[in-house]
């Protein structure tokens, strides 16, 4: 499997096809004298923006802790759950139980419902 | 039956939704200081648009990828979020410049200034999008559209000497105001060559769940729905020509753009121009709003549809909401929106490559797309119009800045 190719930045879905967003990382181990290992998969925000510079990462680390919002830290998939289905991959968990609709439930919450006809 | 149907519906819904203030305000400019000269900027600009969104349908139909995530895919988070915050950017200029144009249409049937409909406009915008599905903004609202018609009909009846009209289909040098002239074809370039219309319409073909067997129907959508709709902007620029330069104007004021139909009409000429220009408009505003979302929506992975209530996509309904109150700020300032328009337009067509390269490149990618790539025919048409809207431009940008001739 190409990791770059088949794997990062493809769509992710949970196991019932709702959205979690996008493979936003790849974690490796990397020990003295080893073949690295595919570990997890990251996903959120912090991850986005350190791709792009850490600054960035530290900026939206602070924005997220600001508010309250469930996900602090980028959210690591293992990659044992982590299953590549053609155009997308499919995580074999639940996107509820995960931290990955942090942003999402919070504006759900404090923003959207507020607004009538939401 | 059904696709025939479809194809149907397909292009009445291109046809009806492809005029906008940039496309009426560039073509009337063009038609007023050039007289038929510039006619094949807008047949130039409609080919490439032809030929854009049928790659965009094609993408989507094959490979179930919209072209933003596509692109997101292939050439990773750095380049879309660079390509995500420029074209935003100049997308939310065109956004306020369609807003701008539906409050002129409300001044002139009013009478009451345009900064004024601001509001009250954006949030008949934002309504639409919150209550409104994918089929009554694509759909609904493009059908109204098809009043734009009335240009075509108006052009004819001013019997302009058809002879003049297809020598200007033949690209020309100026012979005065040298840089005027290629700014003004930039401009059309970019009010046709709009990124927001092909990544609009793959977003569509994903939202009506197109697959391979959509392939012709998109062929005909795209080339009959685009080449009718560049009719009735090459129809505005003849329309230009013969109602301005007769009376000393250059179309440079907004409410002078309202003539454009009084000489074929008379007064109803003057009511078919309102209602072209506010309905167009309207329909323009929804589906850039609405693509501003899906971009942003698509390139995170976020959920996204028109079809889904606001609740389940927070993210998405609030990207567009924000969007709206950011174009209803820019007009509230009372920048004049006939020059929004135009410098939005030049803009568009001088970040063209930035989506259009990562786009071709996708186009003939075989795991995307498979035996249904591009061909080197549709490969060289995009890449030569572009390249010329971009060189164009860069040149021609600055000089008209700098008020050179």
């Amino acid at each position: 499997m190409d990791l770059v190719r088949d794997c990062l930045d493809k769509q992710l879905v949970d196991r019932h096809g709702h959205k979690m967003g996008r493979v936003d990382g790849i974690i490796l181990e990397v020990g003295d004298g080893r073949i690295p290992i595919v570990t997890a998969i990251e996903i959120g925000p912090v991850c986005q923006a350190s791709r792009f510079h850490p600054m960035f990462a530290k900026v939206v680390k602070r924005i997220t802790n600001r508010f309250g919002v469930v996900q602090k830290d980028p959210y690591r998939l293992p990659w044992s759950k982590v299953i590549p289905a053609g155009i997308e991959v499919v995580a074999g968990v639940e996107a509820e139980d995960t931290p990955v609709l942090g942003w999402e439930l919070w504006l759900r919450k404090h923003v959207i419902e507020r607004i009538p006809g939401a | 039956m059904k696709k025939l149907l479809e194809i149907s519906l397909g292009i009445v819904t291109s046809v009806g939704g492809f005029l906008e203030i940039g496309s009426i305000a560039t073509a009337a400019q063009a038609g007023a200081d050039f007289g038929f000269q510039l006619i094949w900027a807008v047949l130039l600009g409609g080919l490439c648009v032809i030929f854009l969104v049928e790659q965009g349908g094609r993408l989507s139909a094959i490979s179930g990828h919209t072209v933003t995530g596509a692109i997101r895919e292939r050439f990773g988070f750095n380049y879309f979020i660079l390509l995500f915050i420029i074209l935003s950017a100049v997308t939310l200029l065109v956004l306020s410049a369609e807003l701008g144009g539906v409050c002129i249409a409300l001044e002139m049937s009013t009478g009451i200034r345009f900064q004024l409909w601001a509001i009250p406009v954006a949030l008949v915008i934002w309504l639409i999008l919150w209550k409104g599905t994918f089929g009554v903004i694509e759909k609904g609202i493009s059908i109204l559209g098809l009043v734009t018609i009335s240009f075509i009909v108006g052009a004819v009846v001013m019997k302009p000497n058809w002879r003049s009209v297809l020598s200007g289909a033949v690209p020309s040098l100026p012979t005065s105001e040298k840089s005027h002239y290629w700014f003004s074809a930039v401009s059309i370039l970019g009010a046709s060559i709009s990124p927001y219309l092909y990544l609009f319409y793959s977003s569509g073909a994903i939202e009506d769940e197109w697959d391979e067997g959509y392939i012709g129907v998109n062929r005909v959508i795209a080339s009959f729905g685009m080449s009718f709709g560049s009719l009735i902007s090459v129809a505005v620029l003849i329309l230009g020509a013969l109602v301005f330069p007769p009376r000393g104007l250059h179309a440079d004021q907004y409410s002078q753009l309202a003539l454009l139909m009084q000489d074929a009409f008379g007064h109803t000429g003057f009511i078919f121009f309102v209602l072209s220009l506010g309905i167009s408009c309207l329909g323009a505003a929804l589906e850039i709003t609405l693509q501003m979302a899906y971009f942003a929506a698509q390139g995170f992975g976020w959920n996204w549809s028109e079809n889904l209530p606001p609740k389940k996509e927070a993210r998405f309904s609030l990207t567009y909401t924000i969007v709206v109150i950011l174009a209803m700020l820019l007009v509230l300032t009372g920048i004049d929106p006939l020059q929004l328009t135009i410098i939005s337009m030049a803009l568009t067509a001088a970040t063209l490559p930035l989506s259009t390269v990562p786009f071709l490149i996708l186009m003939n990618d075989r795991k995307y797309l498979a035996n249904s790539r591009n061909g080197w025919f549709s490969n060289a048409v995009v890449i030569v119009i572009i390249t010329v809207a971009f060189v164009l431009a860069i040149v021609s940008i600055p000089l008209q800045i700098l008020g050179g001739s």
